[in-house]
């Protein structure tokens, strides 16, 4: 049941054949087996049941709220939540409980969804590996996966397995081991440069990160303001829909979101792409991209070709840039909206009365780690009277350029954008911290960045699984508020590969019941 | 330089590690400059053409002093409490010199 | 004298003069060190000494309160008094994942101000935050319009008096370099004895339009009448109730000065004004200031300066402002603010999201200077009289109703309320509001008085006991008082005699030619009768009886 779509339970709940409370208590206890992977920060079993127990209720009366009502999802630990610790992964809000939802909280909750928990993260969301926060790093669900044992075997016996454990990618990366191994149907992650999008491919799972504007912030701790987007964690592009149905629309709290009405869709089971327009940029053949991703790529744009889609090679000639662009404007705005946390009126505050400052300086210095300091101290360089225009303006001048990239070819007929997620497979936890935060990044963000500073939808699928027996996904990159139309052709796609589902032996030996035989169909 | 960001951004992280990170940032950032921008305006948002949405002129919050207390480490009755601040000229140069040595 | 020159080409000739608004009642003492302030005139006192004399510029930054029910970006109520903490919602407490949404009201005043100053709006303007750290500044900026703010180009006229006379009227123009919008921030108490600092946040987020004027004042008269002017402009309008005392206008004043022809001086800016009384004192003792330093071969700094009113001189103040790079940025959560004219008009937009300039242009109200021209223009008063109307909330209102329920002329009618009305609500600082004598009870005994049932002095009575509130009509006083004419041709004629019999002297004297005498005996019998004869009836029967 818990490895179930999240349409799939709907109907379970629908027709009777399992109880909210049945589905949240086993999702709790999932949870309580899989703590290991560090996927939750904070499990709110209480309200969970409660919740449950209201959304039985109501099936009880024959009136569901809708598809969400009973559904056991995560939300990430940056978005707030009335009465439940929102740490940010952070010193400087550990225990902090705040007095609001945040607008796609109480929308889900709105609609009878069960809230179970908050999901790891890198502290205030910089990463990409979600193991920079305060909780420790979050444990890739596909490390104890029978696929990835059987194809990577441990290095030698004497090295136990705890080594070889890999990341889940980030900063989405709690939400995305937590779809991964069934502890929820849904999760919300946050994307402001691909992370959503990255611990989904690394993860197995989809990630969409919807246009800008078309989903409310209010309520999201900001990383970047005009590039964050919530985003929408799910184990199929159906499910991503739903909840994006449940989610989309304007919000007279955020002045970012669109006033346009979103009407919700369902997609369609049959689908046509010989009409399709398949855009195939040449610049995300970038520096470091794997092999096996690159022949993943071509597999799939020949796939599309062989449907009778068109698949043309198209340029965005300023993609390289889009990283280092992101550096400026993101540091920039780190810098600008890390400035409230001052211990003043709440989180942290350092025991230091001589003056304001000190106390400020004080305090930050204990509530942020090394990464989040850093980066306020070269955003505030960036803002700097005398480096503003050549550093602050001349991000933003790229900014257009990476823009207009995207105007050019959209402009020019191609319908949707086919790249890869990532470079590689996910690389093991002892690998990635040795290089530091920005350079991974830098890295990790290369395919993921352009599509936040242009605001455009984009998802990534889950592909195939590398050679080392890990999840791989493709993105697929939309026009602004054409969601309909990418998670139609997402669909499609995810339809044609059938990507494998993961067989956790970990867990199997903890709870028999809930992993049953799988099904297993390479696309590879 | 550094001094005088530290005064502007208040991590305190004046230190080898810090000073790294801040060059390691702005050498990374430099990069920029080889792109040509002649004529290019800068992008702020990428609703820049949408019209900003404007709220009706009603009292919708407030009265929640309690609830906004509740986080705040120190308060005095129904206030937030600061450390002295805009402290007249010569205490204000022992602070500068307490930062210093913190 | 090549300083009158100088000065007569920036129009700033002799304004070193206590400006008309402040009215006779007020007893305002001249500013102990306004040396410049010399009967001389021109710019400065340095005629005598023999040193080249210099010219004081002057331009403020006015920071002014917009009247709305809700703050700039938050739903929380704007209030002067509250208890602390009560009107802060999470988003003025800086909460983090917050957002501002902007305020259509605080829009719309902003552009009818801007209108009012004749300034050209801007169809897009943008949002800036500006940071650093203070304690009654949650987010660790605030938001305002830096790069392109929401009116620019603007003009303000305001007029003042020379040589203290209120007939000699000139009427002056500043340059209103930009509107902005922006947020106001909260209140610290600094507790020194316990070494603390208290927050408020109640003002956190209020809305506030900055209006920035170009350097074109050169003296503390001439800064406190375009405040002044511009306090009225803004009442008329009600985009800010612009209550200096209550924080609701605050203005920052520029002050440089240089010798003719030279280039602007260094400039220091004086902060702490909290009335235009203190803002005249405060400008004009940082000029001298100024110019004493210059003369003494010392420096101006660029600085900030605080001006303490008790003492009335300004004192350096820690000095945020110099030092402090605000590391300016754009706020990415407001997209552009857009606004449209009957051109520009969407068709298919909400009516709610869209602010109209043409719509907001023809609904502004009279500004004080239309309305003081159509008081000259429809009523013949004097046009000094009509800026005295006009300085007191209601006045002109009050007026305009007595002038509409009596028969009596306008220009005698202004008498009674210039004179009579506003010296006795000044006296025991009553608003027009509160004034317990009504325009009705007004017209009414001044109806009385053109029916010539009463003499003046009778009205003068009546309106003694009127002040006391007590319910009454001036008839039912004057039947009370018996102070009705003796309308009795036969009774008036005997009380004359009876004062020409008593007064040889006076009889004596008118007899051989002096007239003015005649004038005591005109007394002597309004004396006699309380009041009560027509002074004209009088005259004419004591003209009679001596002519006899």
């Amino acid at each position: 049941m818990l490895r179930a779509s999240l349409r799939e339970v709907s109907a379970a709940l629908k027709e009777g054949r399992v109880t909210p409370t049945e589905l949240c208590q086993r999702c709790l206890s999932l949870i309580k087996s899989t703590s290991f992977l560090n996927a939750y920060v904070t499990v709110a079993e209480e309200t969970a049941l409660k919740q449950a127990e209201e959304s039985e209720k109501r099936y009880r009366r024959g009136q569901p709220l809708g598809v969400l009502d009973g559904i056991p999802i995560a939300v990430k630990d940056n978005f707030n939540t009335a009465g439940i610790e929102t740490t940010c992964a952070s010193n400087m809000l550990k225990g902090y409980i705040s007095p609001y939802n945040a607008t796609v909280v109480q929308k889900l909750l709105d609609q009878g969804a069960v809230l179970l928990g908050k999901t790891n993260l890198d502290e205030f969301a910089m990463g990409s590996g979600s193991t920079d926060g305060i909780f420790g790093p979050v444990r890739n669900p596909w490390s104890y996966s029978r696929q990835y044992k059987e194809k990577t075997p441990p290095k030698s016996s004497s090295e136990n397995e705890e080594s070889d454990w890999v990341i889940t990618g980030g900063s989405s990366g709690g939400s995305a081991a937590a779809v991964s191994s069934f502890t929820c149907f849904a999760a919300l992650g946050s994307d402001t440069g691909g992370s959503t999008r990255n611990p989904a491919a690394h993860c197995g799972v989809v990630g969409l990160k919807p246009t800008y504007g078309l989903i409310s912030r209010h309520g999201l701790i900001p990383l970047v303001n005009s590039m964050d987007v919530p985003g929408i964690l799910t184990r199929c592009v159906d499910d991503a829909a739903v909840v994006l149905g449940s989610l989309a629309g304007h919000d007279p709290k955020d002045a970012t979101t669109i006033q346009d009405t979103f009407k919700p869709f369902e997609l369609p089971n049959l689908i046509d792409v010989r009409k399709l327009c398949i855009g195939i940029p040449k610049e995300y053949h970038a520096p470091g991209l794997s092999s096996e991703i690159l022949a993943l790529w071509s597999k799939a744009a020949d796939l599309f070709k062989d449907a009778g889609a068109k698949v043309i090679e198209v340029s965005l000639p300023h993609t390289c840039y889009s990283i280092v662009c992101y550096h400026v404007l993101c540091t920039a705005e780190v810098a600008s909206n890390m400035a409230r946390f001052d211990g003043l009126e709440y989180g942290h505050r350092a025991d230091m009365n001589k003056s304001t400052e000190s106390m400020y300086a004080a305090t930050r210095r204990e509530g942020f780690n090394d990464v989040v300091r850093g980066r306020i101290l070269s955003g505030n360089y960036f803002l700097l009277k005398q480096n503003y225009e050549n550093y602050f303006i001349k991000a933003q001048k790229v900014r257009r350029l990476i823009a207009n990239d995207f105007v050019k070819v959209f402009g020019s007929g191609v319908d949707i954008l086919l790249t890869p997620t990532t470079l590689s497979d996910a690389v093991p936890y002892m690998e990635f911290i040795k290089e530091d935060n920005r350079t991974r990044s830098a890295q990790d963000d290369i395919l993921t960045q352009a599509a936040n500073m242009a605001g455009l939808p984009a998802i990534s699928i889950p592909t195939a699984l590398s050679k080392r027996g890990l999840p791989v996904g493709l993105q697929f990159i939309g026009h602004s508020f054409q969601e309909k139309q990418l998670l139609t052709v997402a669909k499609w796609f995810e339809k044609q590969i059938k990507f494998p589902m993961i067989q956790l032996e970990e867990v199997k030996r903890h709870d028999c019941s809930v992993f049953q035989h799988q099904k297993s169909v390479s696309f590879l | 330089m550094l001094d005088h960001l530290e005064h502007l951004a208040l991590v305190d992280f004046r230190n080898v590690e810090g000073v790294e990170r801040l060059q390691k940032a702005i050498q990374f950032a430099d990069q920029l400059h080889e792109v040509d921008t002649e004529g290019v305006e800068p992008m702020d948002s990428v609703l820049e053409d949408r019209c900003l949405y404007l709220r009706e002129d009603d009292v919708t919050e407030g009265n929640c002093t309690k609830e906004l207390l509740k986080n705040a480490r120190e308060k005095i009755e129904e206030y937030f409490v600061a450390p002295p601040g805009n402290i007249p000229l010569p205490k204000l140069e022992e602070r500068e010199t307490f930062l210093q040595r913190s | 004298m090549a300083a009158a020159a100088a000065a007569a080409a920036r129009g700033c000739e002799r304004v070193w003069r206590r400006a008309w608004w402040r009215g006779a009642a007020d007893a305002f003492p001249a500013p102990a060190r306004a040396v410049a302030c010399n009967a001389r005139g021109g710019a400065a006192p340095a005629g005598e000494s023999g040193l080249a004399s210099w010219v004081p510029v002057v331009g403020l930054e006015i920071h002014v309160q917009i009247s709305s029910n809700s703050k700039l970006f938050s739903g929380s109520q704007v209030q002067f008094a509250a208890p602390p903490n009560s009107l802060v919602s999470f988003f003025d407490a800086s909460l983090p994942g917050t957002l501002p949404v902007l305020n259509r009201r605080c829009v719309e005043a902003a552009v009818m101000t801007g209108l009012a100053l004749n300034c050209s709006i801007n169809k897009k303007s943008l949002f800036d935050r500006k940071h650093y750290f203070y304690a009654d500044l949650p987010a660790g900026y605030q938001i305002t319009q830096q790069r392109v703010p929401i009116a620019v180009n603007g003009s303000l006229s305001y007029s003042l008096c020379i040589d203290n006379k209120m007939s000699q009227m000139v009427t002056k123009t500043v340059r209103i370099k930009q509107i902005q919008l922006e947020q106001d921030s909260g209140k610290s108490l600094h507790d020194d004895a316990r070494s603390q600092t208290l927050v408020d946040l109640n003002r956190a987020g209020v809305g506030l339009m900055e209006v920035v004027t170009e350097p074109d004042m050169c003296c503390g008269e001439e800064a406190a009448a375009a405040v002044r002017e511009l306090q009225l402009i803004l009442q008329t309008l009600g985009s800010s109730q612009a209550i200096m005392a209550e924080g609701q206008l605050r203005v920052d004043a520029n002050v440089s000065v240089h010798h003719p022809g030279e280039p602007y001086g260094v400039r220091t800016e004086v902060k702490n004004i909290n009335s235009v009384r203190f803002l005249a004192k405060a400008v004009d003792y940082e000029i001298q200031r100024q110019i004493e330093e210059l003369e003494n071969g010392g420096t101006i700094l660029n600085e900030t300066r605080s001006f303490d009113s008790k003492l009335g001189c300004t004192v350096p103040m820690r000095d945020k402002e110099g030092k402090q790079d605000y590391r300016f940025m754009p706020e990415p959560n407001l997209p552009p603010l857009i606004l449209y004219d009957a051109k520009s008009l969407p068709v298919n937009m909400n009516h709610q999201q869209v602010v109209n300039i043409d719509w907001i242009r023809e609904r502004l109200p009279d500004l004080p200077s239309v309305k003081r021209a159509k008081l000259v223009e429809l009523y013949g008063i004097l046009p000094e009289h009509s800026f005295t109307l006009l300085n007191e909330d209601g006045l002109a209102e009050y007026f305009e109703n007595v002038i509409k329920q009596t028969q009596m002329k306008p220009k005698k009618v202004i008498g009674w309320i210039l004179n009579d009305l506003l010296s006795y609500l000044k006296q025991h600082a009553l608003t027009v509001k509160d004034s317990p004598v009504s325009s009705f009870l007004l017209a009414d005994l001044l109806n009385l008085l053109e029916r010539r049932e009463i003499s003046s002095s009778a009205a003068k009575q009546v309106l003694e006991e009127l002040w006391k509130g007590e319910g009454k009509t001036p008839l039912k006083i004057v039947k009370e008082k018996k102070l009705e004419l003796i309308q009795d041709q036969k009774e008036l004629e005997q009380i004359c005699q009876s004062v020409i019999d008593r007064q040889e002297d006076e009889v004596m004297a008118i007899k051989v030619g002096n007239q003015k005498v005649l004038n005591k005996l005109i007394g002597l019998v309004q004396r006699a009768t309380r009041g009560r004869s027509n002074p004209v009836l009088v005259k004419q029967i004591l003209e009679k009886k001596l002519s006899e």
